[in-house]
């Protein structure tokens, strides 16, 4: 059966049906008038355009340079207007008041956008996107360059990048050059010592020289969302005369005023996967007095985080290089080695040794209880209880007799913080538990093997959460007080 | 002497008015939503309801006065509103954007009572007159 549109009262339909017992079988073809049996089915229109697709406009002579531009890209939005050109109808009543920018908003400059180029649809540079606010990007794509056109290409000169000042607070932000590397055409790349010298691209020998072949932006900012510093780092290079397209690479990232750019793992709660920061304080500073955690610079260091005993190959704790891995927010991990004992090792160093081994050459004394704790705030920071435990329970046998660590578990106890839809990771509780077994005296020759381990688990101890309800809406009726007149 | 089956039709009239104008006005945002129904077409459609709405309540109240104190003039002023309805109630049976089966059925009861009310009134003034 194919009908037309259902939403009709009547309407003709070609029904195609199979009559089976003729020879051979042959296909009834008939016209009948459907009824639609509901009462809002539509009788009569008089909009003919109601029942119809609306059909494209056809490009002519006329309207054809509109239409390549609205709809000629690779993309085109629905809204074309909502970016570049128009800064004059924006209301200059803005100018005054302090530009405060949000997690993803672009960051918006003097003529439009700072610009971060990326590929769009396939490599190809696009100079049309935009850096969103605290989003760190790091981006590459190809563009065609060609040597003759080099001083005329805008995407290769520097100016392109630092050209515009951004809109931030009252007064506009410019782009600073933080530091120019030079790259040869084998690849060595030389630190410029002096970068307030603008390096335009120019031809010389058959080369394009001073080409831009990659930006870092580095944005600071306030805690408020306010911009109050900008810089870019550049790399330029030299094109020779084969290549036709060079690949560039874009970087930016946000630092908070007055902060380590310490990257965070989390933010504010931990994210599963990322490393547990972890700092100690340092000698000389009393508590409560503040605390200053040292070298928090990247996140390599070790001093940064809370790490465990790494499993090495060879599977001797006493030949470990301290290789180290680092604890990972939600992963719970054990790791180990063995540990060989002869007659000739004396107890004392190798329970100092042993005790190197597992807890690392520096143990922190606090754990974030946040991703996104910063040093200064004193209660976001949860210190390690240490506990020791001995193996044998004989009290008697416990000081004279020689005590070796032999496991290092750590417990980290975290819950579920914040609203229901969007709960945060937050860490409660930490514990380092120490191990301690008696080292028997082994008769000389003899030796012995015994394992060591050290373990990481995470334990959830969010309490259930309880869904908060509005309350109950009141019903305040009152009657006027001569309502019952001329009764009361 | 008032006219008794006018006096009841005008009553009648007034109730299945509301019910007219409540199920039309909701029909059309119906329509609103599920066809496509652009702006210029649907300010006529909607002027017209309200208009019918605003003639509506002085010709019943022309009516009653007219019929209860057998005056002839109110009578004529309300037979010459009703004329005014009956025009918009056709142009909302055949000249709206969308017409439905249910459009159909309410406009033509309403016009049907119009018709009716008219001959009733004419035979009242003719009856007041002599």
């Amino acid at each position: 059966i194919c009908r037309g549109d259902s939403q009709l009262c009547r309407q003709k339909a070609a029904v195609y049906s199979l009559d089976v017992e003729a020879n051979p079988p042959e296909r009834i073809f008939k016209l009948i008038d459907q009824v639609n049996p509901s009462i809002f089915c539509i009788h009569a229109t008089n909009y003919k355009q109601a029942l119809y697709l609306k059909s494209p406009e056809i490009p002519t002579p006329e309207n054809f340079d509109r239409l390549l531009d609205k709809f000629g890209g690779a993309t085109f939005s629905a809204e074309p207007d909502s970016w570049n050109l128009d800064m004059d109808a924006q209301n200059p009543s803005d100018a005054n008041e302090t530009y405060r920018y949000e997690y993803g908003a672009p960051v918006q400059t003097e003529d439009a956008f700072l610009r971060l180029p990326s590929p769009v649809v396939s490599s190809w540079c696009s100079d049309a996107n935009p850096a969103g606010f605290l989003v760190n990007q790091a981006t590459k794509c190809i563009r065609s360059v060609s040597v003759e056109k080099c001083d005329s290409i805008q995407a290769l000169s520097m100016l392109f990048y630092i050209n515009s000042s951004i809109l931030a607070s009252v007064f506009q932000v410019n782009i600073t050059v933080q530091s120019i590397v030079v790259q040869s055409l084998n690849g060595m790349r030389t630190l410029l010592s002096r970068s307030d010298v603008l390096r335009l691209p120019m031809v010389l020998d058959g080369l394009c020289i001073n080409a831009v072949l990659g930006v870092n932006y580095h944005i600071t900012h306030t805690d408020t969302g306010e911009i109050i510093e900008a810089a870019a780092a550049f790399v330029l290079g030299a094109i020779s005369k084969e290549a036709l397209s060079i690949e560039q690479s874009f970087e930016i990232s946000f630092t908070q005023k007055n902060t380590q750019p310490v990257p965070l793992s989390g933010n504010p709660g931990y994210v599963v996967g990322l490393p547990v920061r972890a700092g100690s304080r340092p000698q000389g500073y009393p508590f409560p007095a503040g605390f200053l955690f040292a070298a928090l610079a990247l996140s390599s260091n070790k001093h940064s985080q809370l790490t465990i005993l790494q499993s090495t190959s060879t599977q001797d704790c006493l030949a470990a290089q301290g290789a180290r891995a680092p604890v990972l927010f939600g992963y719970n991990m054990i790791s180990g080695c063995k540990l060989r004992i002869t007659a000739a090792m004396k107890c004392q160093p190798l329970a100092q040794t042993l005790l190197d081994v597992l807890k690392g050459q520096s143990f922190p004394e606090y754990v974030a209880s946040f991703g996104n704790s910063q040093a200064q705030d004193v209660l976001d920071w949860v210190p390690i209880t240490q506990l020791h435990i001995s193996e044998q329970m004989m009290s008697i046998t416990l000081q004279s007799s020689c005590q070796i660590p032999v496991s290092l578990g750590i417990e980290v106890k975290w819950a579920k913080y914040g609203s229901l839809v969007n709960p945060q990771a937050r860490i409660v509780n930490v514990t380092a538990t120490i191990t301690t077994t008696t080292l028997k005296q082994l008769p000389s020759g003899k030796e012995r093997i015994i394992p060591i381990t050290s373990s990481v688990v995470f334990t959830d101890i969010s309490s259930p959460a309880e869904p908060a309800y509005k309350a109950w809406p009141t019903i305040n009726i009152k009657l006027p007080f001569d309502f019952f007149y001329p009764f009361v | 002497l008032s006219s008794l089956p006018l006096q009841i039709l005008l009553y009648v009239n007034g109730v299945y008015y509301i019910f007219y104008f409540l199920a039309t006005l909701a029909m059309i945002i119906y329509k609103s939503q599920v066809f496509s129904y652009p702006d210029d077409f649907l300010a006529p459609d909607l002027a017209v309801l309200f208009l019918m709405a605003f003639l509506e309540v002085p010709r019943l109240y022309l009516g009653f006065k007219g019929n209860l104190t057998e005056a002839e003039a109110p009578l004529g002023l309300s037979l010459g509103l009703t004329a005014g309805s009956v025009v918009l109630c056709v142009y909302l049976l055949l000249w709206q954007t969308y017409v439905l089966r249910a459009d159909v059925l309410l406009n033509a009861v309403l016009l049907s009572a119009y018709g009716l009310e008219s001959a009733l009134k004419v035979t009242a003034i003719a009856a007041f007159v002599s």
